[in-house]
């Protein structure tokens, strides 16, 4: 009768002794280091063996780097985590790592050490290093298994960059649809671009105000040079301001910088001598206003209330004077066409003006209104570029939508959610 | 003029005075209702020897009146003018086009506003636009004037500016053409007319450029403002000025303007009056043509818009090779169904640019002519729909909705699905040996959309009932319904994304002599016999996304009038896209066009 009761009792206290000294798991075994191929030198692939406990004590690997050698020196490494595992997990790539050390961050570091001190001492500006790395299974109690160290590696550079394959096949195609449209273009063969209202209206604009007596006025946003609607816009005053000079009409450009008005005089003396009346010039008729933004409105509108343009045109940024500005010449009855990247203003212009280019449109005019070869052979090529990414996004958007329906975690499904992540992460990064 | 009272007018003699030929026809009031009863015709006699042009007048009036056995012409070699028993008529009117027609120089602002509602006043009034001269015409001042020099209008019309718009650009044209001097096609002694359409603002500073050696007419604006035509009255003043300058300085006309009972009208205007008087009393949109020798005339009423072109360049005889060229060989021979090279083609474009005059002799050369006039017709189609658009330079007044469908001013207001009647006139046309031929020229070239009727103006009388329609419009009207026109049938063609062989259209068609139903294929042709003064009732089931009139995919239930030729299915897609020579075939057979040809094979 005391044997049960002692037995019970030892068994009691052994089993508390176990839960209270840690019991470390096996240790990951055969790690390996290997290059990663076509990189910059900055990736190592490590591999192993699981722990044989990785099943019921592993409750990750750690993974652990340090610098052990440079150049052909070898220094005592001290291990520095990098990243944490699942279990179950055998291989991991570490990234970010640096194929050599500048002179001076080799002396700034390893200064100390003898042996690097007589390294640096040949006078080379930089030295290659070796990394060691070290995996070990830590177990659910907080016990950590015994380390598996790989040998030193030195990550080596390859001409090409391998993650950017996708990159390079989308350059290829964007590039080569280019350059194949432009020379397409060169050659004669007729690229068809979509009728653009707005653009095709400027000379029924710059008309209307020849045979009405009145001016065309022409507003280039209000923001500076370096704004790329502003850019668009001065490409879009060229063509109206030849317009204007072949119907001998006269147009006026107010602006609100400094450096657009002489932009804006410059362009528009180029198209009166394109048009072959530079004595019909008048630099006094393109002038600047002011930089602030209400100020610039106030002007504008008084004088579209007092001279009442027949003609307005409102080509780059604007922000919340589109309104105000649209609305005004459109109470004077003026024939108005607007372009504007910015999204917020697009229904101010549309519901106002007669005619609206709507952001690429507003880009794509230099190339509609030139119809040069080398500028409809880019604009054709951009298409195709966005042809390929929205199809690529059609087939993501379809594939998930797949996955989802067929269930994310097995068949056919796990292959689509992992096709999305390689499109993801891989194509599309 | 005397003035008429319609309800006593019973005979009617109406000449049309042609460059070459001086047609006559007689209108009778005959058990009840005006009918043309006999036509007679004489070379024109305006050009020397004779270089009078009632010589021709009296001749082809002679020859009607010994058809009809009545006595038309006095002993002195004049109309007799009232009727009384089997002698004289009521009522004599008269067209010209002799001797080129009205030929007018026209000038605006900016070339696609008020040049261009000029050139349609122009055209209206039945002149043919010699040039026209524009602030924006890309021609420098010396090269413009240069070309008014050049050229020797019968009238120039000037326009610009709206009413309190542009003065600067308007007296600067004037001030292109008062120092060119332009002289007038006829009389030495006569001076230029000159019409002053524009701002009437300028109206002064136009009245100090020119001097005593035009004759300045100031009217209206026919461009008050950009939204609105005034055309009317610069029309007005070009018939007057036609009658009073040009008319009267033109041998022979003096005495014919002194017989006429009412204006004598240019051939082309009186056709687009006629025609706008149809469209207006049927409610119908309706396109005219007259396909000539050396030009193509095309008029059209859409929505109460009346237009006309002229293809200067466009004719089957004089300008032929003008034709192939603009057309181009393969164009051309894509409608001959036979074998036949280029080599050939050309050949037979030579022949008949030596001899211009000369008429088919076998069904090869028949072929060929009718290939070159289904080309001729649809570039002055095109050219046409061109012209006939809405008024450019307009404030647009638009929505959000609009944001992706913004249309530029300048749209073809010619719709063929909104078309409800072609009318072909010309030698090619009327004088095809079969009428199924100028029915499928008329459907080919125009390529009419929906239900459309097909008639043709058989001796050409539209220039005369369109003169008398303004002074007697019962007697025109009934004249119009029952002998100008012979109608062809009706033509039912479907629009939408063309399949070979896949369905277009099914149809059910209800009548007195025709009972049928069935579908028809994409690429197929069909005709039925629906006779003259037959009527049917027809209903379309159209294919999904295919339009027979209704809308896309919308079933369609229709009276259909039948004539010479039938009721015309047409499933070949729009546009026309021609396969190769044995489709063409195909379609020839299936009207029949050449049962001479199908016999020999």
């Amino acid at each position: 009768m005391k044997f049960p009761m002692n037995g019970w009792f030892v068994a009691l206290l052994c089993g508390t002794a176990t839960a209270q000294t840690p019991y470390p798991p096996a240790p990951p075994t055969n790690l390996v280091a290997v290059d990663h191929g076509w990189d910059a030198a900055t990736k190592i692939d490590l591999s192993w063996d699981l722990s044989a406990d990785d099943a019921e004590q592993v409750r990750s690997y750690q993974v652990l780097k340090a610098v052990g050698r440079i150049g052909d020196v070898t220094i005592e490494p001290d291990f520095k985590p990098v990243e944490s595992v699942d279990p179950g997990t055998a291989e991991f790539r570490v990234k970010d790592l640096k194929a050599q050390l500048k002179r001076w961050e080799v002396e700034q570091e390893y200064g100390d050490n003898e042996a690097i001190a007589a390294l640096l001492a040949d006078g080379s500006k930089s030295f290659k290093i070796g990394y060691v790395f070290q995996v070990v299974a830590m177990g659910k109690d907080g016990s950590r298994s015994a380390t598996q160290t790989a040998s030193p590696i030195t990550p080596t550079m390859q001409i090409f960059d391998g993650s950017r394959f996708w990159f390079s096949v989308m350059t290829f195609i964007f590039c080569g649809a280019v350059i194949a449209f432009i020379y397409l273009a060169r050659s004669g063969m007729p690229l068809k671009i979509r009728k653009i209202a707005g653009l095709d209206a400027v000379d029924e604009a710059v008309g209307r105000a020849t045979e009405m007596g009145r001016s065309v006025m022409f507003i280039v946003g209000i923001q500076d040079m370096n704004d790329i609607q502003t850019i668009a816009g001065i490409n879009i005053l060229a063509r109206v301001a030849r317009t204007a000079a072949e119907y001998d009409a006269k147009i006026e450009v107010p602006t609100s910088r400094a450096l657009v008005m002489a932009t804006a005089r410059e362009t528009v003396q180029s198209a009166f001598l394109k048009a072959g009346r530079p004595e019909a010039y008048n630099e006094d008729l393109i002038y600047y206003v002011t930089d602030e933004q209400f100020g610039f409105v106030a002007y504008l509108q008084g004088m579209m209330v007092r001279e009442k343009p027949a003609a307005c045109f409102y080509m780059g940024s604007f922000f919340a004077e589109s309104l105000i500005l649209a609305e005004t010449g459109n109470s004077i009855g003026a024939i108005q066409i607007a372009g504007t990247a910015q999204p917020a203003q697009l229904p101010f212009f549309v519901a106002a003006c007669d005619y609206t280019l709507i952001g690429e449109e507003f880009f794509a005019a230099s190339a509609y209104l030139t119809g040069s070869p080398e500028e409809l052979g880019s604009l054709k090529g951009q298409d195709v570029g966005k042809l390929v990414v929205a199809a690529i996004l059609i087939a993501g958007v379809l594939m998930s939508t797949m996955a989802a329906i067929l269930g994310p975690d097995q068949g056919i499904g796990k292959s689509l959610v992992d096709a999305v992540k390689y499109l993801k992460d891989v194509i599309l990064t | 003029m005397t003035t008429i009272d319609p309800d006593t007018v019973k005979v009617i003699l109406a000449t049309d005075c042609g460059s070459t030929t001086t047609k006559a026809i007689l209108i009778q009031f005959v058990d009840g209702q005006y009918r043309q009863t006999h036509r007679g015709e004489a070379p024109t006699s305006v050009e020397e020897p004779f270089a009078d042009v009632t010589i021709g007048v009296i001749n082809a009036v002679t020859e009607v009146a010994e058809l009809a056995d009545r006595k038309l012409v006095d002993a002195d070699g004049r109309i007799i003018q009232p009727a009384k028993g089997n002698a004289g008529c009521d009522l004599y009117i008269s067209t010209s086009s002799a001797g080129g027609g009205l030929q007018m120089l026209v000038a605006g602002v900016v070339r696609q506003m008020t040049a261009e509602s000029a050139k349609r006043a122009a055209l209206g009034a039945g002149a043919i636009v010699m040039d026209v001269i524009a602030s924006n015409d890309e021609r420098r001042p010396h090269d413009q004037i240069q070309r008014i020099r050049e050229l020797r209008p019968d009238m120039i019309l000037i326009s610009g500016g709206t009413d309190g718009g542009t003065t600067t650009h308007v007296v600067q044209i004037a001030e292109l053409i008062a120092p060119a001097k332009p002289q007038p096609r006829f009389g030495s002694d006569y001076r230029m007319p000159i019409i002053y359409a524009g701002n009437a603002k300028a109206a002064s500073l136009i009245e100090d450029v020119f001097d005593d050696t035009v004759d300045l007419a100031i009217v209206e604006n026919l461009r008050p403002v950009l939204e609105r035509e005034n055309l009317g009255p610069a029309r007005d003043k070009i018939h007057d000025v036609f009658l009073e300058h040009v008319m009267a300085h033109a041998p022979g006309y003096d005495k014919l303007m002194s017989w006429v009972d009412a204006p004598i009208m240019p051939t082309p205007g009186a056709v687009g009056n006629i025609l706008q008087t149809i469209a207006e009393r049927q409610s119908i949109n309706a396109v005219g043509v007259d396909i000539g020798g050396a030009t193509t005339d095309v008029f059209s009423v859409f929505g109460g818009t009346f237009n006309r072109t002229v293809s200067a360049n466009l004719g089957m005889s004089y300008s032929i090779s003008n034709v192939c060229a603009e057309a181009t060989m393969p164009n051309i021979l894509r409608w001959v169904h036979f074998d036949m090279d280029e080599r050939e083609l050309r050949n037979r474009v030579k022949n008949k640019m030596i001899r211009p005059t000369t008429i088919p002799q076998t069904i090869e050369a028949l072929v060929f002519e009718q290939a070159v006039a289904r080309e001729a017709l649809r570039l002055a189609y095109q050219q046409h729909k061109e012209f006939a658009t809405t008024l450019k330079g307009v404030q647009q007044q638009r929505t959000v909705g609009d944001t992706f469908s913004q249309q530029t001013g300048g749209q073809t207001i010619v719709d063929s699905m909104k078309l409800d009647l072609i009318v072909g006139s010309g030698g090619v046309l009327s004088h095809a040996p079969r009428m199924h031929q100028t029915a499928l020229m008329l459907i080919d070239a125009f390529q009419p959309e929906g239900i459309t009727r097909l008639a043709k103006d058989s001796i050409f009388m539209m220039p005369h009932l369109g003169v008398l329609a303004q002074v007697h419009p019962k007697a025109a009207m009934e004249v119009f319904d029952r002998d100008c026109l012979i109608y062809l049938g009706t033509c039912v063609a479907s629009v939408g994304p063309a399949k070979a062989g896949r369905t277009s259209f099914e149809y059910a068609i209800t009548g007195d002599t025709l009972n049928e139903s069935g579908e028809m294929c994409w690429g197929d042709l069909k005709l039925l016999a629906l006779g003259q003064q037959e009527t049917a009732r027809i209903t379309l089931t159209p294919a999904r996304g295919v339009d027979v009139g209704g809308g896309p995919g919308k079933r369609v239930e229709q009276t259909v009038h039948g004539g010479t030729v039938g009721l015309v299915l047409d499933a070949r897609g729009r546009p026309l896209v021609l396969g190769d020579a044995p489709e063409v075939e195909r379609w020839v057979n299936a009207l029949d066009l050449y049962p001479q040809m199908a016999a020999m094979v």
